[in-house]
């Protein structure tokens, strides 16, 4: 970042904040923000100021069914506000879990956090360490909040190369689940469990190659993977980059 | 950064220790805030309902990430919602150049939302933005209310491109003077 002056590096942290930087710069500056702290320390510098505009908006009502969505995303249902009287021991069915996400799913797609991604692996991937021979054919990195690099996603011939990078801090009791979502709207598909540390391989999905990618999720899982089928609480998206 | 300048801060920290009842009374709290920020700049119900629900799902999983240079809890939950709907808007910009689905209607100056802008109350940044020229106030309002890019600001203000990119940098030097300890 030593080409960057202090000048320049606030100027587009400050049109980060406000969302003016744009396109493959803002993916040049997340990828930046990645590697570095003082960056990511600009940028809270201009939330920390410009968000005041937001925070003296007046607030507006919001229908009681999105607190209920949220509880169901979470796997709350059945417990009270926790005011007392919580009901731990009852298992609700949870109807609303396979009617709820769709309208969500619809943009998952395009987001830009997935954007993030890409010649960022190129930098920071270091051969030798999972990649062989065999080419990858696509690459992704699922980034947290803090555009820090929780996975990188190689898809070879073969298989799908994961490795887990000394960012995440994996909860010990849940899994995650990496997931296919495809530009035609269908419901995701299961690519399997992401490794919590080190590499893992996952088999290759046919449906790789027969359908658009638009993304790839990552959800939070009871131990053992999605018991429905479906994504339980969605954390993260990734576009993968075609080489 | 004590209670007082931070009064969500004992709400956020036992939500980050896994209390529900606690993460219900945060959302009490300030689902309001951040979901007038997302309708103002989306102007769409169900998207800013969305992008609440996304938010609170975020601040549920990453309380615990939270630290005061971040801002306050309010403004780093802002901060969350207001990227997401970020990302809503320009992912509905590139899919409404390939199809005909229908977008925000951002150029409606009488949508409701609009007047949420004008009923705003006065916060401490407003200080700062009172020093700044008209259109470099403008170009900022328009491009942190509406979530307008560079170019959609130049059309709205009818004005050469070249001008709101200066306005909108020369502003925010000027803030950052102000806005510095």
């Amino acid at each position: 970042m030593n080409y960057l002056t202090q000048e320049r590096r606030n100027a587009l942290a400050a049109e980060y904040a406000l969302g003016t930087l744009q396109g493959p710069a803002r993916v040049r500056f997340q990828q930046l923000m990645m590697e570095h702290r003082a960056l990511r320390k600009t940028v809270w510098h201009w939330e920390r100021g410009l968000n005041g505009l937001g925070e003296a908006l007046p607030e507006q009502s919001l229908r009681p069914e999105v607190w209920e969505r949220i509880k169901s995303r979470l796997g709350m249902e059945g417990r009270n506000d926790g005011s007392g009287n919580t009901s731990d021991n009852i298992v609700p069915i949870s109807s609303g879990a396979s009617r709820q996400p769709s309208r969500s799913w619809q943009w998952l797609a395009g987001l830009s956090t997935a954007a993030a991604i890409i010649l960022a692996v190129l930098l920071v991937w270091q051969p030798g360490g999972i990649t062989e021979p065999e080419s990858a054919q696509q690459l992704a990195v699922v980034q947290n909040e803090e555009a820090e690099p929780l996975w990188f996603i190689e898809v070879v011939e073969s298989a799908i190369r994961v490795r887990a990078t000394s960012q995440l801090d994996p909860r010990a009791n849940r899994d995650y689940e990496l997931w296919l979502v495809a530009a035609d709207g269908r419901d995701p598909v299961s690519l399997g469990l992401l490794p919590k540390r080190g590499t893992g391989e996952l088999p290759r999905s046919d449906l790789l190659d027969q359908v658009e990618v638009a993304a790839l999720a990552v959800s939070l899982e009871p131990l053992g993977g999605s018991p429905t089928g479906q994504p339980t609480t969605v954390l993260y998206t990734a576009k993968p980059v075609t080489l | 950064m004590d209670e007082p300048s931070n009064p969500y801060l004992p709400l956020l920290s036992r939500t980050a220790q896994g209390d529900e009842g606690a993460f219900a009374q945060l959302y009490r709290a300030t689902s309001g805030k951040l979901y007038a920020v997302s309708l103002q700049m989306l102007h769409r119900q169900d998207w800013a309902e969305d992008v609440v629900q996304e938010a609170f799902v975020r601040i549920w999983h990453n309380a615990g990430e939270y630290q005061s240079e971040k801002g306050t809890v309010l403004s780093w939950m802002i901060s969350i919602a207001r990227y997401r709907a970020l990302d809503m808007l320009r992912a509905a910009k590139s899919r409404r150049e390939t199809s005909e689905e229908e977008g925000p209607t951002q150029e409606d100056p009488h949508s409701p939302e609009v007047a949420l802008y004008q009923k705003r109350e006065r916060a401490d940044i407003d200080d700062c933005m009172d020093l700044l020229e008209g259109s470099q106030r403008h170009a900022i309002h328009l491009a942190y209310f509406l979530g307008l890019t560079h170019f959609e600001v130049c059309n709205r203000l009818a004005s050469p491109l070249g001008s709101v990119k200066s306005w909108i940098r020369r502003g925010l030097e000027r803030l950052k003077r102000c806005l510095e300890p």
